[in-house]
């Protein structure tokens, strides 16, 4: 059963145009000179209950401009928008009721109330009975320690603390579907992981749809089953990560090494060598798309396959120069997204 | 409702946790009070007469000192937080709790007035009280001040919805705010009691919304001896303008958010 539909939903906005200076500045007050720019262009989606979507795209794609659409705070231009079978912008207290919202980088509990204050006030505010706000606890309690944040106020939290403080409030009177904006920006490794893992245990748990934007292919990697990724307004892809990566799979990464000792080269002189060697190969091979970076003393070739093929690089390379190492390496998440964001319409 | 009691809690809690500010507002007010003070000596001085528009200096400081405490206790930064979330954009927070925002709003802001009842203007009462020998009656006027004290917070606060819906287009709160603090000093009587206004405008002022908030709750405090005719006419007034201000400020409120994109992310 679908829980979240997007019927081809668009919304725009209406921006004055400003002029430069003082006196354009004056000019502006009586403007009428707008543009309109469409945030959220004809995007069409289907999310059911208990899954994880990761929602990407890069900065200003208007992954934000859906997530309020889907919260009820925006309006669509046109289109519509369904959540648990309603228009959340029409019934957007209702729709409040069974959602829960983390925005990574700004939080909702009181500043300067103790954990345990902040949660008694979202326990009534959302009308949590007793027992099922005790049994969130202790499933929480079996999930994650907590005990340490228990009686902190929230302004005393560090960063982490923080993070995981409204991720808890968000799943506390167990929503339906919880909307993830960026949790782990900022964190470290070891918290980031502990977060991840919280984040699948009350999704296996609770059967909690969890929209999830995000900078960081590690929490895609760690939580997503399914993904979708948006760039300028529109949809260009949506379907799982093994999909996308087999879409992907003739890419792989030459990673090269012609020197003994890795830590002797320069970055420098790799990086003239980098440059140097991108330009032999593209002029000797017909793949448009060959990149040669520098990683940590290796030189890394990214290439397609259905366009030149591997051996022939090598061979290539090694006519030139004596090639002391070589690994081969598929594409990662990461690299895969970046190449979708690059190349805009490449699907 | 229980919903609506935790919130007037945390309120409170909010408050309390902020004990400088309370100290602050409190030597604040002294300072205040003091300069008042000589401004109507002077003014009472250079006139030559005990009594001026109907009033005796002492009559006059009552009613100063008490508009003071008033406006400490009844003072909402509504304005001034819905500038700061609208900037941040963590006005997604307060949209997206399953209640009413004027509702939520309200009963935060009813927690911290409450303190404020407590520290200020209580004490404040019982000074002028024992400064003045009685100057202030207990008696049926008491019981009448409350209610048109809760009326008047009720107005005070659609005043500020009015005007903290404004912020949402403008995205600045610290002009606007102002503006209305002003407004609202001079035509409600907290800064200058409406007795001292010229006829012609005190008989427009008397028909805005403001006076409603300052001068009725005070006028039934401090005189006991008003006419029944007078008490309609003035929680009249106040009912009147209560709903008219409380439809414009849930019609303007709808409105705004309609029209307004939320910033951030």
């Amino acid at each position: 059963m679908e829980i979240i539909e997007l019927i081809n939903v668009k919304r725009e906005f209406k921006i004055l145009n400003r002029r430069e200076g003082i006196a354009g500045g004056i000019k502006d007050l009586f403007s009428r000179d707008y543009r309109y720019l469409s945030a959220v262009d004809d995007i069409s989606l289907k999310i059911k209950k208990g899954e994880i979507v990761g929602y990407l795209g890069p900065n200003g794609a208007g992954k934000s401009t859906t997530i309020k659409m889907m919260t009820g705070i925006l309006e669509p231009t046109s289109g519509k928008v369904l959540v648990n079978g309603k228009e959340p912008y029409r019934n957007r207290i209702e729709n409040a009721q069974d959602i829960g919202v983390v925005f990574g980088q700004r939080s909702q509990l009181w500043w300067s109330l103790p954990l345990k204050e902040s949660f008694k006030v979202l326990k009534e505010i959302y009308q949590v009975s007793d027992k099922d706000y005790k049994d969130m606890l202790d499933l929480y309690m079996s999930l994650i320690d907590i005990k340490n944040l228990w009686d902190k106020p929230v302004r005393q939290m560090s960063l982490g603390q923080r993070t995981l403080s409204d991720i808890l409030a968000a799943f506390l009177h167990n929503p339906s579907v919880v909307y993830l904006d960026e949790p782990t920006i900022g964190l470290d490794v070891s918290m980031k992981s502990k977060i991840q893992e919280f984040i699948k245990g009350l999704n296996s748990q609770k059967a909690t749809t969890i929209i999830l934007t995000t900078h960081d292919m590690g929490d895609v990697d760690a939580l997503c089953n399914r993904i979708v990724i948006i760039d300028k307004g529109k949809k260009l892809y949506d379907d799982n990560i093994e999909n996308l990566h087999k879409m992907f799979g003739m890419y792989r990464i030459m990673k090269i090494c012609f020197s003994k000792d890795v830590g002797e080269l320069d970055y420098d002189s790799l990086k003239d060598k980098a440059a140097e060697l991108e330009k032999e190969l593209q002029e000797n091979f017909s793949g448009d798309d060959m990149t040669v970076s520098v990683d940590e003393g290796w030189i890394d070739i990214l290439m397609n396959e259905e366009d030149v093929s591997l051996m022939e690089v090598m061979n290539f390379i090694q006519s030139k120069q004596h090639i002391y190492n070589i690994k081969l390496e598929e594409i990662s998440t990461e690299k895969v997204i970046k190449k979708i964001y690059e190349g805009g319409t490449i699907l | 409702m229980k919903k609506y009691l935790v919130l007037i809690r945390t309120g409170i809690m909010d408050k309390l946790n902020f004990r400088v500010s309370l100290i602050v507002t409190f030597v604040g007010n002294i300072i205040y009070l003091i300069t008042i003070y000589f401004l109507w000596k002077a003014i009472y001085l250079s006139s030559g007469k005990e009594t001026v528009n109907g009033m005796t200096f002492n009559d006059t400081m009552i009613y100063l000192v008490l508009a003071t405490a008033l406006f400490n206790m009844m003072e909402i930064f509504l304005v001034w937080y819905m500038g700061n979330q609208v900037r941040s954009g963590k006005i997604v927070f307060d949209l997206i709790k399953p209640i009413k925002f004027g509702l939520y709003m309200f009963f935060g802001q009813l927690g911290e007035v409450v303190v404020n009842f407590v520290v200020i203007f209580l004490p404040t009462v019982v000074i002028v009280y024992i400064v003045t020998g009685g100057g202030i009656l207990a008696g049926k006027n008491i019981l009448l001040f409350f209610v048109a004290m809760i009326l008047a917070f009720i107005i005070n606060y659609c005043i500020n919805m009015l005007v903290a819906a404004l912020c949402l287009f403008t995205e600045s709160s610290w002009g606007i705010n102002i503006m209305k603090e002003v407004i609202v000093s001079v035509l409600s009587g907290k800064s200058i009691p409406l007795a001292f206004f010229p006829n012609s405008i005190k008989s427009i002022v008397e028909l805005l919304p403001f006076q409603a908030v300052y001068n009725t709750p005070l006028t039934m405090l401090i005189n006991n001896n008003l006419s029944v005719e007078n008490y309609v006419k003035m929680f009249g007034m106040q009912i009147l303008w209560l709903m008219v201000l409380l439809c414009g400020a849930v019609w303007f409120w709808k409105y705004s958010l309609r029209r307004v994109t939320i910033n951030g992310g």
